[in-house]
C-alpha cells in the first residue's frame, strides 16, 4: 500500500468519523477525536523542541556558550516555583518581566492602531469640497453612514443617560446597526462553515474514486453496518 | 396544513445533516453550475497591489493558519503565491500557527515546483517560531536575528531570496492569512511591512473591514468567496471556484428551510 493510499483510507475514515457525531455520539467519533488532540500536541511540541528550542536554546547556550540565555532561562524556570508553595513568590519576578513588558509594548501600539487610527478614520469630512463647490456623493453618504453609525451604537451603549427623548430614536439606531452587523457576522459564518463541509466533501468525493480503493464508500458502509448492528442489538434488548 | 406544520417543526435534525450534505454533493454530481461572480474591490486592490511590485521584490507571506481552516485559506495561499510566481517576486514564506507549518511548507514547496523556482534563490520557508507577538517585533528589528535558520535548518543569512531584506522595512507588500489569534490584528499592531493586505476566514472577516477602510491594509480577501475572486482575477479555476457551487447549493437549502420553518412557526402559531 503506497503512503498516498494509505493517507486516503485513513483522512476518509477519521473525516466519517468526525461526521458520525452527527448521528449520535459513537465510539468512532471519540477514537478520531482523541486522535487529533493528541496528534496536535504531540507535533506542537515535537516543532517546539526540535525547530526552536535546540537550535535557538540549547545550542547557544550549552555547545557555543552565550551566557546571556541564562537570564531568559532562569526567569523561564522561575515561573515553575508556582509548583512548589515554599518558593512559588519566585515566579512574580518572571511574571512581573513578562506583563511589564507585554504592557509596555503593547498598551501604546494597541491605543494607536486600535483606537486613534480608527477614530481618524471615522472623523472624516461628510461633504467634498472641489472647484465646483460644496457637494454630497455616494463617497460621501459612506462616510456619513460610517459616522453615524458610530455614535448611534456608542450612545446606545451609554448608560449614564436614560434613553428617552432624542436619545431614544438615537439610541434605536444603534440597535439597527448592531443588527445588521450581527446579521453579517452571521451571514460570514455560515459561508465559513459551509466551506469547511466542502473541504472535506471534497476530500470524500475523491477518495471514493477506484484510484483510492473505494475508500470512503468502503468506510462510510462499515460504519453504518456497525450502527445498524448496535440498533438491531439494542432492539432485541429491549423487545 | 397544520399537521404538516407541526411535522416540519418536529422534523429531526439529522433529516437536516442529510439534506445539507446531499446539497454540498449536489455540485459534485452535476458538475460546475457556472453561476456568475463579481470580484469585489478589496480582492481587487490585493491583485493590484502585486501586480504594481517590480520583478524580483520581496514579497511576504504569513500563513497564520492550521488545517482546520484549510478549505477556505489553501487555495487563497496557493492562489497569492502563484501570483507572486508568475510575477518573479521573490517569496519570503513564514508561520504563527505551529500547527500548519507543514501545510505551509507543502503550499510554497507544491507551488514552486509547478512554477520551477529554485529554493533559496526565488523562495524561501522560514517556518514557525514560538510567541508571535516578538516574533513579528524581531523581524521589525532583524530578519536573521528572529530566522537564524529556516524550516529546513538551513542558515539564512546569505541566501540569495532575502538580499536586501534586513527588517520588515525593507519589504515592500506582505499578505497575512489568518484564521484567528494570532494573525491580521497581531501583524497590524506589531509590525507590518511597507503595506500590507489580509486574507481571512470568512468568520473573522467582518472585522478586518475596519482596518480597510482606515488604511491600515490596502485589500482584503475573506473567506472561500475571496479565494474565488482571486482565482477568477489570476483565470485558474482552483478549488474555491469549485467550492462556490457547494456555497450557492446549501446556502438556498439554508434560505429555503429558514423560510419554511418560519412560515410553519405562523402557521401553528394563529391556529392555537
Amino acid at each position: 500500500m503506497s503512503p498516498e493510499l494509505l493517507g486516503a483510507w485513513v483522512a476518509a475514515g477519521l473525516t466519517l468519523a468526525i461526521f458520525s457525531f452527527l448521528y449520535k455520539d459513537n465510539p468512532f467519533f471519540k477514537f478520531g477525536e482523541h486522535l487529533y488532540i493528541g496528534i496536535s500536541v504531540g507535533y506542537s511540541i515535537t516543532l517546539l523542541v526540535f525547530n526552536f528550542m535546540i537550535p535557538k536554546w540549547w545550542t547557544p547556550l550549552f555547545r557555543e556558550g552565550r551566557m546571556s540565555l541564562l537570564v531568559p532561562t532562569v526567569l523561564g524556570l522561575l515561573i515553575w516555583t508556582r509548583f512548589f508553595p515554599r518558593f512559588s513568590w519566585l515566579s512574580r519576578w518572571a511574571f512581573a518581566f513578562v506583563v511589564g513588558f507585554g504592557a509596555g509594548i503593547a498598551i501604546p501600539r494597541t491605543i494607536s492602531n486600535f483606537i486613534f487610527r480608527q477614530v481618524e478614520s471615522t472623523a472624516v469630512p461628510l461633504v467634498s469640497r472641489g472647484q465646483q463647490g460644496v457637494s454630497f456623493g455616494w463617497g460621501d453618504f459612506s462616510n456619513f453612514l460610517i459616522a453615524f453609525g458610530v455614535l448611534s451604537v456608542l450612545t446606545y451603549f451609554f448608560f449614564s443617560v436614560e434613553h428617552k427623548g432624542p436619545i431614544r430614536p438615537l439610541a434605536r439606531a444603534g440597535v439597527l446597526f448592531l443588527m445588521v452587523s450581527f446579521g453579517a457576522s452571521f451571514g460570514y459564518t455560515v459561508m465559513a462553515r459551509v466551506s469547511l463541509l466542502f473541504g472535506r466533501m471534497y476530500d470524500l468525493v475523491e477518495y471514493s474514486s477506484r484510484g483510492y480503493g473505494y475508500a470512503t464508500l468502503v468506510l462510510l458502509g462499515l460504519m453504518v453496518a456497525v450502527f445498524l448492528a448496535q440498533a438491531l442489538s439494542k432492539k432485541r434488548e429491549g423487545g | 396544513m397544520r399537521k404538516l406544520a407541526e411535522k416540519i417543526l418536529s422534523m429531526d435534525r439529522r433529516a437536516i445533516y442529510l439534506l445539507m450534505a446531499s446539497a454540498a454533493l449536489l455540485p459534485f454530481l452535476t458538475g460546475p453550475l457556472g453561476l456568475p461572480s463579481r470580484v469585489s474591490p478589496e480582492v481587487k486592490a490585493v491583485y493590484d497591489r502585486i501586480e504594481s511590485l517590480p520583478e524580483g521584490s520581496p514579497f511576504l507571506i504569513s500563513m497564520d493558519f492550521d488545517p482546520a481552516s484549510k478549505p477556505e485559506l489553501y487555495p487563497m495561499a496557493e492562489a497569492l503565491v502563484r501570483h507572486a510566481f508568475r510575477k518573479n517576486l521573490r517569496v519570503i514564506g513564514m508561520n504563527l500557527w505551529v500547527t500548519g507549518s507543514g501545510m505551509a511548507e507543502k503550499i510554497l514547496s507544491d507551488v514552486a515546483e509547478e512554477y520551477g523556482k529554485k529554493y533559496g534563490r526565488d523562495y524561501v520557508y522560514l517556518g514557525w517560531a514560538p510567541g508571535a507577538t516578538n516574533v513579528i517585533l524581531g523581524l521589525g528589528q532583524d530578519i536573521y536575528k528572529t530566522y537564524p535558520r529556516d524550516y529546513y535548518g538551513n542558515e539564512t543569512s546569505g541566501m540569495p531570496v532575502l538580499e536586501g531584506v534586513r527588517t520588515l522595512k525593507d519589504i515592500p507588500f506582505m499578505v497575512d492569512l489568518a484564521a484567528g489569534d494570532p494573525g491580521i490584528e497581531t501583524w497590524v499592531v506589531y509590525g507590518k511591512a511597507k503595506s500590507m493586505a489580509g486574507g481571512c476566514t470568512a468568520v473573522i472577516a467582518p472585522g478586518m473591514y475596519a482596518f480597510l477602510n482606515s488604511g491600515q491594509l490596502v485589500g482584503l480577501i475573506g473567506g472561500m468567496r475571496g479565494a474565488a475572486e482571486y482565482e477568477a482575477l489570476l483565470k485558474e479555476m482552483g478549488k474555491a471556484t469549485v467550492g462556490m457551487d457547494i456555497q450557492s447549493t446549501t446556502h438556498v437549502l439554508i434560505l429555503g428551510l429558514i423560510l419554511l420553518s418560519n412560515f410553519a412557526f405562523f402557521a401553528t402559531r394563529r391556529r392555537r
